[in-house]
C-alpha cells in the first residue's frame, strides 16, 4: 500500500505542476498577443481617458505578475470577471453551455464502448478470418472520416430520404430532457464513429495478445470455457491498456464536439468559443482555454491512477 | 519477412492519393470552368452533362471548384507538416542528444503544449492572428510540432548509443554536425510514418477550421471551405456536400492507408 500511496502522491504533484504550467502558458499567450479588452468593451471610438479609466477598473494597469495571480485565484473560485463581448460573468457563460458539451461527450463515450468492445471481441475470436478482415477494413475507413463531414453527409442523405427529417433542433435539458438527449444522439454518434474505430483497433490487438499468452493456454488446458476465460481473465487484462485509450478518446471527443455542434447548431462550448473568437473576447477565451485544458489534464491523471489500480506493475516502474 | 497486407495498403493508399493528386496537378493547367466564375443563369444545377458535379448558388462549377480546392488542402497539409517537422527536429534532436536539463526543459514545454486540445490551440491562434491561409499553416505547424519533437527525441536517444556516434564524439566532431550528418539521416525511417500520419491529421484539422470559417478565406477554397459554403444549400443541392466531402475523405484515407502500409511493413510479427 505504501507504494500505491507514493505513486498517487507523485502523480498529484505532477498534476499540480502541469496545471500551473498550463495556466501560466494560457495567461502569457493572452497577454503578449495584440488586443485590448478595454478597447473591445468600449469600441473603436473610445477616448484615451475612457480607455485608461476602464483599464484601471479592470485591473489591466497592474503589473503582469499581480494580474496573473488574481487570474489564477479566479480560476479556482470560478470568478474570471466579465466577458468583454457579453458583459456577463465568464464562469456563468461557460456553465450555461456545459450541458450540451458534456451530454454529447457522455453519449459519444457510451457509443464507443457499447459498439467497439463487442466488435473487438468478435474480431479477435478468429483473427485474419473474413469477419475480422471486414471489421478491420471498416475500422480503417471510419477512422479517416472527419466527424463534421460525416455529419453533413448523414444530414444530406437523411433529408433526401425522409422529408420530415430536420437537423438543428435543440431542447433545453430543463424543459424537455428526453428531447435534449434525442437531439444529441446523432451528433454524438458522428463524433463517436472514428473513435469507435480507434478503440476497436486497440481492444482487438490487446485481446489477441492476451489470447496467445501462457495463462490463457493454461486456463484452456484446465478446461475452462472460452466465455469464462474471456470474461474473467482476458477482458480485465485488456481493460488495463484500454483505460489509457479511453482517456485519449474522451479528450478527442471533447475537442471534436467543438466543431460538430456547429453542424447541428447546438449551443455548446464550441459556439461560445466561436463567439468569443469573433469578438476578440480575451477574458472569455482565456477562461475557456484553461478549463478545457484542465479537463484534458484531469482525464490523463485519472487514467494514470485507474491504470495503477488495475495493474500494480505500473506503480513499480 | 514482408507482410502481404502492407502491399494492399500501399496499393489502396496510392490509388486514393492519386485521385486527389491528379486533380491537383491538372488544376494547375486546366479546369473545365473558371472555378471562381459566377454564372447567374446556371445556379444550383444538379449534376448533368455540362456540369458533372453540378453548380453552386453562384452558378460556379462544382467539379472545377473541387479541383481548385484540392490545391489548398494539399498545400496546407504539406506546408504545416514541414513547419512541424522542422520545429520538431530543432527541439527533439538537442533534447535527445544532450539529455539532462536541455531535455527536461524542452520536454516540459512540449508536454504542456500537448495538454491543450490541438484544435482549440489552433483555433485560438488563428483567431488572434486573423484568419488567413498563412496563419492556419503556422498555427497547425506549432500545434503538431510537439508530436514530431517526441518522435525525434526518442529516435535520437536510441541512435546516440551506437558505436559510430561515440567514435564521432571521440574524434571531436562538433555536436551540431553529428546531429545533422550522422543522426538525422538515420531518423528518416522513424519520421516517415509520423510525417504521413501528420499530413492526414493536419488535413482533418484544417478542414475543420476552414469549415468554421477560421481557415482558408475566399476567393481561395479548400474541401472544408467548400463544405462550409454548401451547408446552407444542403437539402436543395446535396451534390455540393457529397463531392467535396468524398474528396476530403479520399485524401485522408489515402494517407492513412500509406502510413498503415509503412507501419505493417516495419512492424515485426505484429497482429
Amino acid at each position: 500500500m505504501g507504494r500505491q500511496a507514493g505513486f498517487i502522491i507523485s502523480k498529484i504533484l505532477e498534476l499540480l505542476a502541469t496545471l500551473f504550467l498550463v495556466s501560466l502558458l494560457t495567461f502569457v499567450a493572452f497577454s503578449v498577443i495584440p488586443g485590448d479588452t478595454a478597447q473591445v468593451i468600449l469600441g473603436p471610438d473610445a477616448s484615451q481617458a475612457q480607455l485608461d479609466a476602464l483599464r484601471s477598473e479592470l485591473g489591466l494597469d497592474r503589473p503582469m505578475i499581480v494580474q496573473y495571480l488574481s487570474w489564477l485565484g479566479g480560476l479556482f473560485t470560478f470568478n474570471l470577471g466579465k466577458s468583454a463581448a457579453f458583459g456577463t460573468p465568464v464562469a456563468g457563460l461557460i456553465a450555461e453551455r456545459l450541458p450540451v458539451t458534456i451530454g454529447m461527450s457522455i453519449i459519444a463515450l457510451i457509443f464507443v464502448i457499447v459498439i467497439s468492445y463487442p466488435l473487438a471481441i468478435l474480431s479477435a475470436r478468429r483473427p485474419g478470418k473474413t469477419l475480422d478482415q471486414i471489421f478491420s477494413v471498416m475500422g480503417h475507413i471510419l477512422f479517416a472520416i472527419p466527424p463534421f463531414a460525416l455529419s453533413l453527409i448523414i444530414i444530406t442523405i437523411a433529408s433526401a430520404l425522409f422529408s420530415g427529417f430536420r437537423a438543428g433542433q435543440y431542447f433545453a435539458p430543463s424543459d424537455n430532457f428526453g428531447g435534449f438527449v434525442g437531439c444529441l444522439i446523432l451528433p454524438s454518434f458522428c463524433i463517436a464513429l472514428p473513435k469507435i474505430a480507434m478503440t476497436f483497433k486497440y481492444m482487438r490487438s490487446s485481446i489477441i495478445e492476451q489470447n496467445s499468452s501462457e495463462y490463457v493456454k493454461n486456463a484452456k488446458g484446465h478446461g475452462l470455457s472460452d466465455l469464462r476465460i474471456l470474461v474473467k481473465h482476458v477482458l480485465p487484462n485488456s481493460n488495463v491498456s484500454s483505460i489509457t485509450v479511453i482517456s485519449i478518446v474522451l479528450s478527442d471527443i471533447l475537442a471534436g464536439s467543438l466543431i460538430v455542434e456547429q453542424v447541428f447548431n447546438l449551443p455548446g462550448l464550441g459556439r461560445l468559443l466561436l463567439a468569443g473568437i469573433a469578438r476578440r473576447d480575451f477574458p472569455l477565451l482565456s477562461g475557456m482555454v484553461f478549463y478545457i485544458a484542465f479537463i484534458t489534464v484531469l482525464l490523463y491523471f485519472a487514467a494514470d491512477i485507474l491504470g495503477s489500480i488495475a495493474d500494480p506493475r505500473i506503480r513499480l516502474k | 519477412m514482408k507482410d502481404p497486407r502492407s502491399k494492399s495498403f500501399y496499393i489502396a493508399g496510392f490509388i486514393l492519393l492519386g485521385i486527389v493528386l491528379a486533380s491537383f496537378i491538372l488544376s494547375l493547367i486546366w479546369t473545365p470552368y473558371d472555378p471562381n466564375a459566377t454564372d447567374p443563369a446556371s445556379k444550383l444545377m444538379a449534376p448533368c452533362a455540362e456540369h458533372i458535379f453540378g453548380t453552386d448558388n453562384f452558378g460556379r462549377d462544382t467539379f472545377s471548384r473541387v479541383m481548385f480546392a484540392s490545391k489548398y488542402t494539399i498545400f496546407i497539409s504539406f506546408a504545416g507538416v514541414a513547419i512541424a517537422l522542422l520545429l520538431g527536429l530543432l527541439t527533439g534532436l538537442p533534447a535527445g542528444y544532450y539529455g539532462g536539463w536541455t531535455d527536461r526543459g524542452i520536454m516540459l514545454l512540449s508536454n504542456s503544449v500537448m495538454c491543450f486540445p490541438g484544435i482549440l490551440l489552433a483555433l485560438v491562434a488563428v483567431a488572434v492572428a486573423g484568419p488567413s491561409m498563412f496563419n492556419v499553416v503556422w498555427a497547425l505547424g506549432l500545434v503538431f510540432a510537439p508530436t514530431f519533437a517526441r518522435v525525434t527525441r526518442v529516435g535520437t536517444m536510441e541512435i546516440k548509443q551506437r558505436d559510430y556516434i561515440m567514435h564521432a564524439q571521440v574524434m571531436k566532431i562538433p555536436s551540431p554536425r553529428i546531429m545533422a550528418l550522422h543522426i538525422l539521416p538515420n531518423l528518416v525511417g522513424t519520421l516517415l510514418p509520423a510525417t504521413v500520419i501528420g499530413l492526414a491529421n493536419m488535413t482533418l484539422f484544417e478542414s475543420g477550421m476552414s469549415y468554421l470559417g477560421l481557415g482558408v478565406q475566399p476567393p481561395d477554397a479548400s474541401f472544408g471551405k467548400l463544405l462550409a459554403d454548401a451547408q446552407a444549400y444542403m437539402t436543395r443541392a446535396p451534390w455540393l456536400i457529397i463531392f467535396p466531402a468524398l474528396m476530403l475523405i479520399i485524401y485522408i484515407l489515402g494517407l492513412y492507408f500509406v502510413s498503415e502500409g509503412i507501419r505493417v511493413r516495419t512492424q515485426k510479427g505484429g497482429v
